[in-house]
């Protein structure tokens, strides 16, 4: 909740929580949206089509399919290795493109283009590098992730207070303590904020791969049991996918405020 | 501070900037072409190769063909989302409860990766235009929702009271307080709509049945046309820079609205 829905409404605690009109509205539109699915479904759609009572049907049998387990690790254990390789690429690059102006003109223009480049084209080139391997998926991710890191790092770079290098300068630091000590934990925000971005984006490349190539993992998943006719259990990890995809983005989101806290402004890129 | 990292170069005159792009242009075809030449050629397509490739493409209209398709897609699904995303957008900033109620599930949408749904759109949908248009709108369509909220919920209760105090028609609170408040926000969402679609479109054109660009660059990787998918892949690089490029021309021409307080 922002600021000003805050001060519209006093803080309330345990039950009166729970019965404010924010949350009857919360609860009323959620039962609302399973209720309208569940309806529609029944319907106009096939009988195989995924709703709510199904998919609550199906979801212990699922749950407990060490299947889905394995298939979510080899994803998400992707997503991370690629996620913490395009954040030591990243930075370094993005640090030498904030500092140094020659590399900033040379590599600029590929940077931002890479970044505007769908992922998904890529595909096709990095099977023919790695083969229909896992690699290929990491290397997607990676892909996907580490332009966004770049851009964001090297803003932050370029942002940091001329005050800041001339205080480090007239003290004598070197220039390896001006880049470790001064730049880099300035560009700490910036850096997460890439970090958020990038994050949604690996995922998006981790599945897409999978698509592709038919690498094991939650993506093949949910296309092996689509292309089956098992939709309500291929919604299960649809909704794994989406969990995921929340926790990245409030765990970085609440991560900037915990680890950060001098830091206020939101002016990185999206 | 959005855009610091043109800023360096827009202090410069255009003919400097343009200059610079150039050079930096001249010298990677030149690393390209000397990477290639020592490199296997069943990896790696020189420069030149490539762009024989493209200029093959355009003679043959296979790649004015492949952009006609993909552009009917893309402008289907994209304007759908821009109407929807909008209009749902702006009556959630008036409906406060709406707002409050659906907000948090716009929320999880939004961070849920759109792909995931392609499996069921094609076994529910199967192949032709509606799957694949529906795969940008759904690409594009949260981006554009989830920023319109985003302005909604920066909207102060106070305006409205000040425009009920004047005793404005409700019509007069949307031309006047709602709409320009909450447009800027929606800028947002659409650039980050038009990049997100893009990969919707291809996505869609990859995944559901073979059109279009999508098709242009999997049927070279089928005939193990190297340079071919080079050059398609180029020419999807080029239009996602020509869309972005699009989408940020937009934001910023709103954002001036916004003024300082963003």
């Amino acid at each position: 909740m922002s600021a000003q829905d805050a001060s519209l409404s006093p803080p309330r605690s345990g039950l009166r929580a729970w019965l404010s009109p924010e949350a009857t509205a919360r609860i009323a539109a959620g039962i609302a949206i399973v209720a309208i699915w569940e309806l529609a479904v029944r319907l106009w759609a096939p009988a195989f089509v995924a709703r709510p009572s199904r998919i609550v049907a199906v979801f212990p049998a699922v749950v407990t399919d060490p299947g889905l387990w394995l298939a979510a690790g080899q994803t998400l254990g992707a997503v991370v290795q690629g996620l913490a390789f395009a954040v030591v690429l990243g930075t370094t690059i993005g640090l030498a493109i904030g500092r140094v102006p020659a590399v900033e003109r040379f590599l600029q223009l590929y940077v931002s283009g890479l970044f505007a480049m769908p992922m998904v084209a890529i595909l096709p080139l990095l099977t023919l590098f790695f083969g229909y391997t896992g690699d290929a998926r990491l290397a997607t991710v990676v892909f996907a992730a580490v332009f966004a890191i770049i851009i964001n790092v090297s803003d932050g770079a370029r942002a940091v207070p001329p005050e800041y290098i001339e205080v480090s300068r007239s003290f004598r630091g070197s220039g390896w303590s001006r880049l470790f000590d001064v730049v880099l934990p300035s560009s700490v925000p910036y850096l997460i904020a890439g970090l958020k971005l990038a994050a949604g984006r690996a995922l998006i490349g981790a599945v897409v791969a999978e698509f592709y190539a038919a690498i094991p993992g939650l993506g093949y998943y949910i296309l092996y049991n689509t292309r089956t006719f098992k939709h309500s259990e291929a919604f299960v990890a649809v909704a794994m996918l989406a969990i995921v995809g929340v926790l990245f983005e409030l765990l970085l989101s609440r991560g900037t405020r915990w680890l950060l806290p001098w830091y206020r402004r939101d002016e990185a890129r999206d | 501070m959005r855009r610091g990292f043109e800023s360096m170069l827009q202090d410069k005159s255009g003919l400097a900037r343009y200059a610079t792009y150039a050079v930096a242009l001249a010298a990677g075809a030149i690393i390209w072409q000397l990477i290639a030449s020592r490199t296997n050629p069943a990896f790696l397509a020189s420069f030149t190769a490539t762009i024989d490739a493209i200029a093959g493409m355009v003679q043959s209209g296979a790649l004015g063909r492949a952009l006609a398709s993909s552009t009917l897609v893309y402008l289907t699904g994209l304007g759908a989302a821009i109407v929807v995303g909008i209009s749902l957008g702006l009556l959630l900033a008036r409906v406060r409860l709406l707002r409050v109620g659906l907000e948090s599930y716009i929320m999880v949408l939004y961070a849920t990766p759109m792909v995931a749904l392609i499996p069921f759109i094609m076994s529910m949908m199967g192949f032709g235009f509606a799957p694949k248009a529906l795969v940008v709108f759904l690409f594009a369509f949260f981006s554009i929702l989830y920023n319109t909220v985003e302005g909604a919920r920066s909207l102060k209760p106070e305006m409205l009271e000040v425009a009920q105090s004047f005793r404005s028609g409700e019509w007069g609170i949307w031309r006047d307080v709602l709409v320009p408040h909450t447009l800027p926000y929606s800028m947002t969402g659409i650039r980050q709509g038009i990049g997100r679609g893009l990969v919707g479109l291809v996505a869609g054109e990859f995944f559901l049945s073979g059109t279009g660009i999508g098709l242009l660059i999997m049927q070279s990787e089928r005939d193990f046309d190297v340079p071919g998918l080079y050059g398609s892949i180029l020419v999807v690089t080029i239009l996602g820079v020509l869309l972005m490029g699009i989408g940020r021309a937009l934001e910023n021409r709103f954002t001036a609205w916004r003024g300082l307080n963003r």
